[in-house]
């Protein structure tokens, strides 16, 4: 009797090398058939279903390996991640308030974007970069200067109203006094009536008032009060005011109103710094006068 | 008198146990599923490249041992059921298998024979060769890059094939077998 079958005394089947021979030529047609066609997807589909329960149950001891190990992490392992997580977290918590300083940032810009442009002159939008830290003045600097163009005296307005003036003009940068400082004035126009008036800033933050009211002048609590353009600084019609309330006068013969600024006065970082064209708006006129 | 054997005599008969554990079909499929199943075992990704063919190595060693039960129909089954396992296109480590298989057999009768560092010695080619069969053929099959270190797990079953084959032999009771004798 034969002891293996690669060796039969009497050559009864094929020899091993053509069942080898065979077997090569078998497995390189299924290979090239699986790379070309997908006609053997069946069966990978079919054994790959039939090998996926025992995946599961050799992935198993792993897992319970990978459990124990976790089950028996050090407190001072626990403690780090701890510490590292309250970090993230204040890192991110940090962000999420940058985040929404960008957006509010962001609408005020869009804002800013969308003022008409007025006649006869031109914005430059400027960054607000430091507030003066003075007390008794109302003061921001901006991050445009001469030569940007900006002359002293100019508006500059948000976009929803007047903010100050500019002051003071340096190379790169120019002092702008808020409409809230003391010294500084506007001269409006009651919306309702037309009523001409001077708004002055209080000194605080978010106050203004007319002082020297006429006693039977006819200004009350939710009056517009907007800009008349009668001194030749301030273009007309640019929202400055609301008026807040009225107080009859007492010690004075004058009254006096208490205002709230429309524009975001002390509020923003950005803002519009508004030049006048004059020069060329003259030319023409005299062009045509004659 | 005569009924002990003489000193001459006594050089023929085996040391140790008589005779190994029969290789039935049921011994060598499970210690195949055995080494599939090895695998198959979610290894860590860095070192899968170091781990060696299992299912080959088991494949061989009943080849050794039992031809009659792994012979090259069985290297295709197991090696089509690798190539599913890895995702492989079906039939390259069918073929791989099955010429590793065809190797053993015609060197059988001088394996049987040696011990089992000898045979390691003997079959690193073949191991080696193994992977690098497939991943040529792989190349050749449209597999655009082929990562060389799995070579690596070739070198690694022939070291591994020394402590499996004496474990396994061990465990189906086989003679150690004393070279030069």
């Amino acid at each position: 009797m034969p002891r293996a079958p690669h060796a039969p005394l009497f050559v009864r089947g094929m020899g091993l090398p053509a069942r080898f021979g065979l077997y090569v030529l078998f497995c390189l047609v299924i290979a090239a058939i699986d790379t070309r066609y997908a006609a053997l997807q069946v069966v990978h589909d079919g054994l790959n279903a039939a090998l996926h329960p025992l995946r599961i149950l050799l992935a198993m001891p792993w897992d319970w390996a990978r459990e124990a190990g976790g089950f028996f992490t050090t407190h001072a392992d626990l403690q780090n991640e701890n510490a590292r997580l309250r970090q993230e977290r204040e890192r991110l918590m940090a962000y999420n308030q940058d985040r929404h300083a960008l957006a509010a940032e962001n609408t005020q810009l869009r804002a800013l974007l969308a003022l008409a442009p007025r006649p006869g002159v031109n914005g430059l939008t400027a960054e607000i970069l430091q507030v003066s830290a003075d007390p008794f003045n109302r003061k921001v600097i901006i991050d445009r200067g001469r030569a940007q163009g900006v002359v002293a005296g100019s508006p500059v307005v948000d976009g929803n109203g007047l903010v100050g003036q500019v002051t003071r003009v340096f190379p790169y940068s120019a002092e702008v006094s808020l409409l809230t400082d003391r010294e500084q004035g506007a001269p409006v126009q009651n919306l309702r009536n037309g009523l001409r008036l001077i708004v002055s800033g209080t000194g605080a933050d978010n106050l203004l008032e007319i002082r020297f009211l006429d006693m039977h002048a006819d200004v009350k609590a939710g009056d517009w009060l907007y800009t008349s353009g009668i001194d030749g600084v301030y273009p007309a019609g640019i929202p400055v005011a609301q008026v807040v309330s009225t107080e009859p006068p007492r010690h004075t013969p004058f009254a006096k109103a208490l205002c709230r600024p429309i524009g975001g006065v002390g509020r923003y970082r950005h803002v519009q710094v508004l030049n006048q064209m004059a020069v060329t708006m003259d030319a023409t006129d005299g062009k045509k006068r004659p | 008198m005569s009924q002990r054997p003489t000193r001459h005599e006594k050089a023929f008969l085996r040391k140790g146990a008589e005779m190994a554990v029969p290789a039935t079909r049921a011994r060598v499929w499970s210690l195949l599923g055995v080494g599939l199943a090895l695998n198959l075992s979610p290894w860590a990704d860095d070192l899968r490249w170091l781990v060696p063919d299992f299912a080959l190595m088991s494949l061989l060693y009943w080849g050794i041992h039992a031809p009659r039960w792994a012979g090259l129909g069985t290297a295709c089954a197991l090696g089509l059921v690798v190539d599913v396992a890895r995702g492989l296109h079906l039939g390259l480590n069918a073929l791989a298998y099955c010429t590793a298989a065809f190797v053993v057999l015609m060197l059988q009768r001088r394996l049987e024979n040696f011990d089992v560092s000898r045979q390691g010695l003997q079959l690193a080619p073949l191991l080696l060769g193994k992977e690098a069969l497939v991943l040529v053929l792989g190349l050749m099959f449209a597999h655009g890059e082929v990562d060389w270190r799995w070579l690596a797990s070739g070198a690694m079953a022939a070291l591994l094939w020394v402590p499996m084959a004496w474990l396994l032999d061990r465990l189906t009771g086989r003679p150690i077998a004393t070279p030069g004798e």
